[in-house]
């Protein structure tokens, strides 16, 4: 593989419409990295995921995939190429069955290994299989998340956008969740992880970015920010 | 035995509502958006069938039902025709449009009026009928009250089978499932990798095919004219919305519900007669033209209990 990032964001500006959230916005994602991007509310870190995955198409700048500009790639070609998606809401299909969420999470396979990749999800996630035939909707906050991760793993990606996947969870249960994350990083998958728990989630990253107005406001190691006295005071809640 | 007599009308009467009500729902559930012109489209279908059946007049084969081999071959044609006219119309009017649902519902209502204008320019404004022999009620339910005829028989079968195709197709096959992916959350369909666009045609495939076969049997039960589909689409809405907008299942019930409330109008009058303890004169004199009116009464009467119809899903 090349020495290029597995995702980089370039000078991106972006938004919706008319309205303008990100501003020369540049990101990288090295291979097998956790990288947690914080900031405040509506600072643009769920566009800049969405523009990640092609659900939006850069103004200016470039996102690129192992060197490759995959800019404006709509998300049903991007998830071939690679790359995974959590969105922050509505990450289920509530109607469908649980086993038929994750079928669906294996639309992009080009292969004959569905089977196998979903029997080995289940064995990873036990309370799946325990529930496999319930509708989505069904389940609790806490599960539904795992299935919204789960769905997402159904491809293999090699690199995961996930959009807070603590959110709404009480704290136990948002603990399982970050462990499942690093656990899926632990098999060659890079993360980029938006996260409004921002100690939480540097706690489990490499690196991390301050986003703030659309732009990185701070970037380093993710232990260097949970040490930097402005970021702490600023974003981490003091 | 009034009341098995108009069970049955009203089982046949829904069959076609039914057809109707399932396009409806499928495409309101994947674009959001009402589309007006779906009567009409039945009325293509069944125009469609009376060009086929016409031009395939001289072809003997078998009987079924008391109708003509070539009749089914004419109800293809209407299924045919009806889908491809809903795709071309998706292709070439709403997806190129980017005006949002209540701008699609206004412009499916000027495809309605094309689709109307140009049946009525070939066929004119007269109603006419399929030619085929009219046949009497089927002897051995006489007795029961039951009135129905074999093709009354032929558009509740056919109509079962496709029911319960379109069934095993949601449920059981890799289409149906992205189908059914799609109209719960189109964007994580996307995100999953379902292309999206051809999950789109299959599904005004089957909706606009449904409609024209309901409009053929339309055209069966009562005559052809260029408004029957039109004339029908509040009631087909009316189950949609009574089933639960979005939901095929929700619309089966929905046509199911409307189509015997449409057709049982003459039991409020004979209220009397049917109820023990109750004079037999009395009745509520509700006229077979208000039949429409109940049918809506009725629905109103189910969404104030639940908001989202029998089977619709909160938010
Ligand atoms: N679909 C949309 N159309 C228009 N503007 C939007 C849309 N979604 C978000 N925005 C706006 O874009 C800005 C950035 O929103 P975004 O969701 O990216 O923020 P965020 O950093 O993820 O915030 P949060 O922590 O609340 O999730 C906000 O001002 C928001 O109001
Ligand atoms: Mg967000």
């Amino acid at each position: 593989m090349s020495d290029e990032p597995a995702l980089e964001l370039v000078d991106v500006d972006g938004g919706y419409g008319e309205v303008q959230v990100l501003e020369d916005l540049s990101l990288q994602l090295e291979a097998g990295e956790i990288v947690c991007l914080i900031g405040p509310n509506g600072a643009g870190k769920s566009t800049a995921l969405k523009t990640a995955f092609g659900l939006l198409t850069p103004w200016t700048g470039s996102v690129r995939y192992h060197g490759e500009d995959i800019s404006g790639t709509a998300p049903e070609e991007v998830v071939r190429k690679g790359i995974g998606y959590v969105p922050q809401t509505d990450n289920v299909f509530g109607s469908l069955s649980l086993d038929e969420n994750l079928r669906m999470g294996g639309v992009a396979r080009e292969d004959d290994r569905l089977e196998t990749v979903v029997e080995e999800l289940y064995d990873r996630f036990g309370i799946l299989r325990e529930k496999r035939g319930a509708k989505a909707r069904e389940l609790s906050g806490g599960q539904r998340q795992v299935l919204a991760f789960a769905r997402a793993l159904v491809t293999e990606p090699d690199v995961l956008l996930i959009d807070e996947p603590s959110a709404g969870l009480a704290p136990n249960t948002a603990d399982e969740v970050f462990a499942d994350v690093e656990a899926v990083n632990a098999m060659d998958t890079a993360i980029l992880m938006v996260e409004q728990n921002a100690t939480k989630g540097l706690e489990i990253s490499d690196r991390g970015y301050v986003l703030d107005q659309g732009t990185v406001a701070y970037e380093g190691d993710a232990d260097g920010l949970l040490d930097d006295p402005e970021v702490s005071e600023l974003y981490l809640g003091g | 035995m009034a009341v098995l007599g108009l069970l049955a009308d009203g089982l046949v009467f829904s069959s076609i509502i039914v057809l109707g009500s399932i396009g409806l729902s499928l495409v309101y559930g994947i674009a959001d958006f009402a589309n007006f012109a779906h009567g009409d489209t039945m009325t293509v279908g069944a125009y469609a069938a009376l060009v086929t059946f016409g031009g395939l007049s001289g072809v003997g084969g078998p009987s079924l039902l008391g109708l003509p081999a070539a009749f089914f071959l004419a109800l293809a044609a209407g299924f045919v025709v009806a889908a491809l006219v809903a795709v071309v119309t998706e292709k070439l009017v709403y997806e190129p449009l980017d005006i949002g649902a209540i701008g699609l519902l206004i412009t499916s209502i000027g495809v309605a009026f094309i689709y109307r204008g140009l049946v009525r320019i070939v066929f004119t404004a007269e109603s006419t009928r399929y030619d085929v022999q009219s046949i009497r009620p089927i002897e051995a339910l006489v007795p029961y009250g039951v009135r129905v005829t074999y093709h009354d028989v032929a558009i509740v079968i056919t109509s079962v089978v496709l029911v319960g195709s379109l069934h095993a197709l949601l449920q059981y096959t890799d289409l149906g499932r992205k189908m059914r992916a799609m109209a719960d959350n189109p964007e994580l369909a996307r995100i999953s990798g379902i292309r999206t666009d051809r999950i789109r045609l299959v599904t005004w495939t089957v909706g606009g095919g449904l409609a024209g076969v309901g409009g053929t049997f339309l055209g069966l039960f009562n005559r052809l004219s260029p408004r029957m589909g039109f004339n029908l689409l509040l009631l087909v809405f009316a189950a949609v919305i009574l089933g639960g907008i979005g939901s095929v299942y929700g619309a089966m019930l929905g046509g199911l519900l409307i189509g015997v409330v449409h057709e049982s109008m003459p039991l409020l009058s004979g209220l009397g007669g049917l109820l023990p303890l109750v004079p037999d004169t009395l009745g509520i004199p509700v006229g077979i033209e208000y039949a429409e009116a109940v049918a809506f009464v009725i629905m109103v009467a189910v969404l104030l209990v639940r908001p989202t119809g029998i089977a619709g899903e909160g938010t």
